[in-house]
């Protein structure tokens, strides 16, 4: 893989995207819908970030299972990078969304099946991460933690899709809810809302990249 | 086949000769019961009733399941030249899976007499409770296998633990409430089914993952 900025051209496409992202997302005018009014504004950058942890944590397994098969150190760097990255936008995510949820439903928490989804996801990698702490010997700890990150992301894939049976939801999509669902979100807002998705989600990979070759350069410099 | 007979046999004899293990469990079942007994006596609405049970036999469960790879610490060498991993996790899968339907009958025993039963559909709720335990008793089997290797085992098996077993928890509560409200199988049919298919992954995952945890 060539790193350089020149050669990389999803680095570039990522910046465009970004850009046309927060310009055209706080600029151009949104559909006036009862109590969403300019929030709705917030759906370009709350709703990318949950699709950007999902990436990333799948990106994540997918190297934890490389790690598995072949024991190269370079799959573990980046499986567990990829993670903490996810784990940033899940936060980002999470806040953005109570912050929403505070003007749009009224509480920061209103115990939503995706709200509560977001949360035992990033319990679950926090999780992994005082896993990856406690364990002292390097190989063990790679090995351990990326039995636990693809056990622990095999089950929440189920639960995502048993929790909204379970109760009521208020995010569109599930559940009688007046707001907008991205199947029928306005033209306007799907021009910048899809750019959005995936210029946050190269952003994502991009940090992850960069955050696994300095860890990498570590160890080396500590094996050295 | 022969070998994991033997392993399981091999838990029993352990757990029958030191048996403080076991009374400690029995011990801490009764006295969580009576805590919330103490605690909830008088407002027992049939939620409560459902979810504390439930509850209780989350956490008995992390005691009891939590010993299942730790307590081999010194043997652990000895399997690994003896058997295949494969016939170990099967083996512990089996045995935890006993000796936790065992707690939990003990539970509902002592929970119905000092909080009440209002229990109709016995064998429905009896095979909820098998299904439970089955997701339980394996994805804590796995998170012990986990843990044993770290410094801080009793709150890795929480931490690494309680957000993995959402799911089946999620599903059992209900369950177990719909039973309570005198639903009857054709109306839960789906969700059994569904709490039936988390318990596959995990042992499935478990079955597949454990070789690699036990090299190390």
């Amino acid at each position: 893989m060539d790193y350089l900025l020149k050669k990389d051209w999803w680095k570039w496409f990522c910046i465009a995207l970004l850009t046309y992202t927060i310009v055209a997302g706080l600029l151009v005018p949104v559909p006036r819908l009862n109590i969403l009014n300019e929030t709705i504004r917030v759906l370009h950058f709350h709703v990318p970030m949950w699709f950007g942890m999902i990436f990333l944590f799948m990106a994540s397994v997918i190297h934890a299972v490389k790690y598995l098969r072949s024991g190269n150190n370079n799959s573990d760097a980046f499986s567990s990078e990829l993670a903490s990255i996810g784990l940033y936008f899940g936060v980002f995510g999470i806040l953005s969304g109570m912050l929403w949820a505070r003007f749009a439903w009224g509480e920061f928490w209103s115990n939503d099946p995706k709200q509560n989804a977001a949360a035992i996801s990033l319990l679950i990698y926090l999780a992994y991460f005082v896993l990856r702490g406690s364990l002292q010997d390097q190989q063990q700890r790679s090995r351990i933690s990326a039995v636990y990150n693809i056990f622990a992301f095999s089950l929440m894939i189920p639960l995502l899709f048993i929790l909204p049976r379970m109760t009521d939801s208020l995010h569109p999509g599930n559940g009688g809810n007046p707001a907008l669902s991205i199947y029928d979100t306005n033209s306007t807002l799907k021009a910048v809302f899809y750019p959005a998705v995936i210029g946050w989600t190269l952003l994502g990979f991009w940090i992850a990249s960069i955050a696994s070759r300095i860890s990498l350069t570590k160890q080396k410099l500590e094996d050295a | 086949m022969q070998r994991i007979v033997q392993l399981i046999r091999k838990d029993l004899v352990v757990d029958w000769r030191q048996q403080n293990p076991f009374s400690g469990i029995l011990l801490y079942l009764t006295s969580t019961i009576f805590a919330s007994y103490m605690a909830f006596a008088g407002y027992v609405s049939l939620e409560v009733w459902n979810t504390l049970f439930w509850i209780i036999m989350l956490f008995t469960s992390v005691n009891a399941i939590s010993k299942s790879f730790i307590q081999e610490e010194r043997r652990s060498h000895y399997y690994f030249f003896l058997c295949k991993p494969h016939e170990i996790i099967l083996g512990k899968l089996i045995y935890s899976f006993l000796y936790l339907l065992a707690v939990g009958c003990v539970a509902l025993f002592l929970y119905s007499i000092l909080l009440g039963n209002p229990l109709i559909n016995y064998p429905l709720f009896l095979l909820n409770l098998i299904l439970g335990c089955l997701g339980l008793s394996s994805a804590f089997t796995m998170v012990s296998a986990i843990a044993f290797r770290t410094s801080n085992r009793s709150i890795m098996m929480a931490v690494l633990g309680f957000p993995v077993i959402i799911p089946v928890l999620v599903l059992s509560i209900n369950n177990s409430y719909k039973i309570l409200d005198s639903f009857i199988l054709m109306q839960i049919q789906g969700n059994l089914t569904a709490l039936f298919s988390v318990d596959v992954i995990i042992i499935a995952l478990t079955f597949v993952l454990f070789p690699f945890i036990w090299k190390s």
